[in-house]
This record gives C-alpha cells, structure tokens and sequence, in this order.
C-alpha cells in the first residue's frame, strides 16, 4: 500500500499541489488507516514514511501519523471514502479566501462532476475542522479548509487524487476569469 | 407527494382486495422497490415457507421516482421468496409497466394467497378487479399479451414456463422486457395468477419541481458525456459487449471451461449491426434505447448475457440459433441467463453441441428445467454447474474479473453482475477504470457499490445510468423527488440498511457462510487462489461488519435494524 500512497505523494509534488511535508494521503484498510507520517516528503515515501493507525479511536501510534489524522479518521467514521487526500492546492487556498461558504466551478469538468465545492473553517488538526470536513464530505466529493486546503475522498486513492487535481483546476479557471472580468 | 404511500393488498385466497397506505417511517427507510420489497417481504413471510405455496407473496413495486420526468426511471421491480434460490429475491424489467401502475393509481402492490382457477388481475385507474384467466392458461406470453393488452392496458404476465412452476421461469412486460431471474413467474403460476394488467390516467408528482430540473439537468450532462451511455449501448445495444469481453478473455467459453471463444465475431453486435435491419427499442423516457429488434421480421436482438449463454458458453456461433432461442425464452416465459448457463452445463455434461434439445426439455419441464444445479446433482455432478446459491452466473467470468467474482460470491441472491455492477469500473472504466485482475482493495469497494446498487434499484433507476451517475446524483435525485433531504451518505447507508436485511432474510432461512463462495472450477493452478479469495472474503466481512456472513449486533444498531435481528441473539 505504501506504494501506491508514494505514486501519488510523487504526482501531486510534481503536479504543484503541495510542497515538500504540506498535506497527507490515507487510505482504509478494514479497520485501520494506513497513513502518511508526520513531516515526511510526499514525493520520497518510503514503507517508512507510512503508519496504520486505528479506524476507531486515537492510539499510540497517532503520536508519529500525519497531524491531520483527527481529519481522516473522521471522515472514514462518518463516510464511505475508501481514500482521502489532503493538499495544500494554491488556487483553492486563494477561492477559499475570496469566497464565504463554497465555489461554484466555471469550467465544465468542474461543474460536471462537483456542481459546488464548499468551503469549512477550522484549524489544523482540530476536531472542529475534523467535523465540519466530514460533514461536507457526507454530500461532496471534495472540499477546500479555509485557507488551508483541500480534503478530497474515492473509492480508489487515484480518484482521490482525481477530485484533487479537479478543484484546483476549477478554483484556478474561476480565479483568472474573475480577474480578467474585474479589469 | 412525498414518498410512495400507495399500496394495494390482493389475497387470492378470498378475493379479498384492501388499499392501504405504507408507513412513512418505512419508505423514508427504506426508499422504494427492492428496499420496501424486501422490508414487507422480511415482515410478512415466516421463515422456511414454501416458495410455491399460498403461503408466499409476490409484490410488485416502484419507486419515488418511477415514471417521472426522471430519465432512465421507467423501471418497476418484483420481490418475492425464490423458488431457485431458496433467498429473499428481486427483479426488476424496464418498459412502461412501472409508470403505467402508478398511473393506475398504486405504488406497491402485494399478492396473497393462491386462487383456485386461473385468474388475472386488472387495475383500470384506480378500479381493482380479478379476473377469469382460463381462456389464456395455456397460453404464451407472446398471445396472452396481445390479447390482453387492448385498450391501452401494460401487461405483465407469465408464459408456460410460470404455470408449470418451472423454477427459472420469468414475469414478461410488455412481452420482452423480463423480471427474468430468481424463477418469480413460477410464484406467480403457483397463484394461478397469469397476467397483471394496468391502466390509467393519474398525474406522478414530484415534490420539488424546480429543484428537480437542476437536477435532472446535472445528471443529463454527465449521461451525455459518458460514452458508454450515450454512444456504445445507443449505437450497438448490449451485443457491443461481445467483442469487447472476448477480447478481453473473460468470456464464458465451453460452460466457463475457456475464457475465449475464436467466432465470437459472428454473434457479435458489430456483426448484427452489419447483417441485420435493426430497428430501436426503448423504455419509458429513455435516451439511450438499448434494446433491438430485427425490422424485417419483429423478432427481438438478444441481448448481450443471452448472446453469451447460448453463445459462445454453449460453443454455438450461429447467432440464428441464439434469436430464435431468444424467443422461445420471452414466449415461454423463461430467464435466458439461467436458461442458456443450464444448456452449457447440459452439453458439457451429455458432450452433444445442441442447444435445440436441452431447450426444448428447458421450456417442456424435463430436469434441465430446475436449473444447472439441481439438473447436475441429480447426475451426482453438480461441479458442473456454473452457480452461487443455485443462481446461474451471467456473462463475465469470475477469473478474469476479480471483483466481481467476490460479488458473484457476496451476493444475497446468488451469481449476479447487477449487485455491485463491477462491469461498469472493471471492464469499461465507468465511472473511474480500477485494475479488473487484482484483488488489493476490492473488498472495501465491493460492500460500497452493493450498497449504492440496492438503493439505485430502490429509486427505481435503470442500472445503465451509474456509467454516468454516482451516489450524489442520485441522493438529489432522490431529495428532489420526495422533499427531504438525504446526502450521499445517507443514500449509501440506505442501501447497506437493504443489503443487510436481505442477509438477515436469508440467514433466517438458515443459509451459512458457506454459500458465499463460487465453483470450485474458478479455483487453482489458472484461476483464482482460494487462499487469497478467502483473505478478500474476511477483509469483505469486516468492511461489512460482519462474523462469517452474520451482522454484528453493533451494525445491526447502527443502520436500525435491530429489532430485524433479534433472532439472532442465542444462534450459534
């Protein structure tokens, strides 16, 4: 599994999605999530750089996962998701920012397949941000942290890192058409 | 109008005729078709009835959204105790029998009892009436339809098959759209009940009409856009499939004993397309217009698992011979899936290529008509019966499609492709391509697509659209059509609500673990390693909550069913 969590670490390094340590990817394995640890380069994962922490409740080993842990057991307790990815998306901060409660795409792509992309608040690593991640990710397939980034699930790890590319895409067509009407 | 809320209770013991109103909390539960089916069906039938005594009930049932302006919505779904399985069953046929009851003025109804002379039912918009039958028993479906449909009544009735209670025998609407599997035409002629016809003129509401339009119109660009809907199944039918399974090697050869069989070509739909004046057939309010007919003669195109069966399965490459079994089936009123999987199994097991003969004892009531499996253990050979709890396998061979083959072997109603629809993600990439010959992660995607596929066929909506659609189409769908909300969630835990009852309807009948397996002939050297299958079969289980194929009561609590699984408690 680590594996196929560094194939897509790797992807979205070199996609411009994040940087160096900034997000997370996980994935449900029965009652475990298998996760990325704290302050590793997503784009060098090794069968180190991962942790199977408990689906239910906090253990030990939360000590050494990602700090967004809290996030992604919360959406596996009260989603379907089989994978989530979190990313720091420029473009998606940037709407997250401009906008109040969600993002209507311009592009087709993004209003196809998301219809609206909502944006939640709360801090890292909070249980607030936890909540109200999950309880988007309920009806959405993706959402944007306000000024934080993006928390995107599949069934699959690779359309997680579908929704992912698609609202930074969405969010970066609507910030230059904005600009552009606004000139 | 909210949820569906009509129902109509028939018992043909006393001609008894009750119109009676579903529970709200049920249908909020429980959404409509397969998921009510199976809740009144769990509720009302006690464990170990005979399927073909008066004691069992067949229900005819729709959706909130079943004949609306939903497209891909004219489906309707029939659930009853199977007399092949032994399991709680339902199945569903397209065309305009579903929207057309509702017109009548009722969303689900049930038959009781078990008349003494044959009889049919007539529902004339609103007007409920039994009717004598005996001028059509005996009669195909074919005629029976044609002389009961006048006057703009649908039809749906059984052919000789249902009245000899042949136990794959099917419920034809319309004559060729069929609730095939599970042999629930033979429940319907254990009644004595020949046909069910309806007719009206009432309005379908919907609860939030302008909501809806956004809706349908979100879904419409995705259906459009995806083109397996809206370009492979229009321009070929089903029969597009052939080439395309062939090539892939996963095509059901010589009764599953090869994978790829060399003329596919001659009975595929390029080949039909190319050799025949095809005419289009659709259901209501359908866009992509699946099925075909031959203009010249008004014989129906067989569709792609019939195409297989019959096929390459029974190493017939004459696509003749497969149109005119077609029809023998729909007139006799027989599923062709199992009709044509208990012909290969015939011919492996007598060695003589023919499927004129073993159908002809199929359609007559000789052992082939029980099923492979029956048919093979009377001959002390029931490994060659290609089946998962006496339900014969369709199309796709497990080997090769390893998903599907831990849904052939999860499903509650025995070897179905329709349960988690893996087709669609691992053979066609729709929605999203996943890698059809590995087992890593099936188990976890496999409980999800079951539980999104209960509630699509609980909407009603036609299987086709979840190339396009995915749970939050359809949850707004839902939302719109009955004013309340249910997120994406809340649509996936409907349908892990049905698929848990249904397991609890089938260990109530005292079915095991054990029967969540398939073949042995899909096992060893070149196929499937048990020892892999069983890992993926426990990590299923604790996706599902499960102990060897048994909720936990902690589940049960979760999704509200516990008082559903009280029986339980003290079973070892």
């Amino acid at each position: 599994m680590w594996k196929e969590i560094g194939k897509f670490g790797k992807k979205l390094v070199e996609g411009g999605y994040l940087s160096s340590h900034f997000g997370n990817i996980s994935v449900r394995v029965g009652d475990g999530i298998t996760v990325t640890r704290s302050g590793c380069m997503l784009d060098e994962i090794t069968e180190a750089s991962v942790v199977t922490v408990d689906l239910h409740k906090p253990s030990s080993l939360d000590l050494i996962a990602s700090s967004e842990t809290i996030v992604h057991r919360e959406i596996y307790k009260k989603t379907s998701a089989l994978a989530v990815i979190h990313a720091h998306c420029p473009f998606a901060v940037i709407e997250s920012l401009l906008n109040d409660t969600s993002i209507e795409p311009y592009d087709s792509e993004g209003k196809f397949f998301f219809h609206e992309i909502p944006i939640v608040t709360g801090h890292i690593g909070t249980k607030e941000l936890a909540q109200n991640v999950a309880k988007a990710l309920e009806i959405h397939k993706g959402c944007i942290a306000k000024g934080h980034g993006t928390f995107a699930v599949g069934k699959i790890l690779e359309e997680a890192y579908v929704h992912t590319t698609m609202i930074e895409h969405s969010a970066k067509v609507k910030y230059f058409c904005d600009l552009s009407k606004n000139k | 109008m909210p949820h569906i809320e009509k129902l109509l209770e028939i018992d043909l013991d006393t001609e008894k005729i009750e119109v009676k109103k579903l529970d709200k909390k049920m249908t909020s539960k429980y959404i409509g078709g397969r998921g009510i089916g199976v809740k009144l069906l769990f509720d009302r039938l006690p464990p170990n009835t005979d399927p073909l005594s008066n004691d069992n009930i067949l229900i005819f049932a729709t959706g909130p959204i079943t004949g609306t302006v939903v497209p891909l919505s004219g489906r309707h779904i029939v659930v009853s105790k199977s007399p092949l399985t032994g399991t709680a069953f339902d199945s569903s046929a397209g065309g305009f029998f579903g929207r057309e009851l509702r017109m009548a003025g009722f969303d689900v109804v049930i038959i009781k009892g078990a008349s003494e002379k044959p009889v049919y039912i007539e529902i004339d918009d609103g007007d409920v009436n039994i009717k004598d039958a005996s001028n059509i028993w005996g009669k195909n479906v074919k005629e029976s339809t044609s002389i009961l449909s006048n006057n703009g009544f649908k039809v749906s009735c059984i052919g000789k098959a249902g009245e000899n209670l042949i136990p794959i025998s099917s419920i034809m609407s319309e004559y060729t759209h069929a609730c095939g599997r599970g042999g629930l035409g033979a429940v319907m002629g254990s009644k004595k009940l020949k046909a069910f016809i309806v007719r009206g003129k009432k309005e379908i509401q919907i609860s939030d009409s302008e909501k809806m339009k956004k809706y349908i119109s979100e879904s419409m660009r995705l259906l459009n856009a995806s083109p397996v809907a809206s370009k492979g199944l229009a321009y070929y039918g089903t029969p597009s499939l052939v080439n395309l399974i062939n090539t892939m090697r996963i095509m059901p050869t010589d009764n599953f004993r090869k994978v790829h069989f060399e003329n596919a070509y001659k009975v595929s739909g390029e080949y039909i397309a190319e050799n025949y004046d095809i005419k289009k057939k659709t259901c209501y309010n359908c866009f992509i217009a699946c099925k075909r007919e031959d203009r010249k003669r008004n014989i129906e195109i067989p569709e792609y698992e019939t195409i297989a069966m019959f096929g390459p399965n029974s190493m017939n490459d004459d696509i003749e011979k497969i149109i005119q079994a077609n029809y023998i089936c729909n007139d006799y009123g027989v599923d062709t899936i199992s009709a044509g999987n208990a012909v290969s199994c015939y011919i492996e097991l007598e060695g003589k290529k023919d499927i004129e003969k073993p159908l002809k004892e199929i359609v007559e009531g000789g052992p082939l008509s029980q099923g492979s499996f029956r048919y093979s253990k009377g001959k002390g050979k029931e490994d060659s019966s290609m089946s998962v709890k006496g339900l014969e396998i369709p199309g796709y061979d497990p080997r090769g499609v390893l998903g599907l083959a831990l849904s052939y072997a999860t499903s509650n109603r025995g070897a179905c492709h329709l349960r988690a629809y893996m087709v669609g993600p691992e053979i066609l990439g729709k929605p999203k391509l996943i890698d059809r010959l590995s087992f890593s992660g099936k188990s976890g995607l496999i409980q999800i697509f079951q539980n999104i596929s209960a509630s699509v066929h609980s909407l009603i909506m036609c299987q086709f659209s979840s190339f396009a659609l995915s749970e939050e189409e359809y949850a707004n769908l839902l939302s719109a059509g009955v004013g309340e909300l249910y997120t994406s969630e809340e649509f996936i835990k409907t349908g892990e609500r049905i698929y848990n009852l249904e397991r609890l309807f089938n260990l109530r009948e005292s079915m095991t673990y054990s029967e969540d397996t398939l073949p042995g002939r899909f096992f060893g050297e070149d196929g499937i390693s048990k020892e892999e299958f069983n890992s993926v079969l426990d990590e299923y289980y604790t996706y599902r909550g499960w102990n060897k194929g048994v909720p936990t009561m902690e589940r049960l609590e979760s999704l509200d069913l516990k008082n559903e699984g009280k029986f339980l408690c003290g079973k070892k």
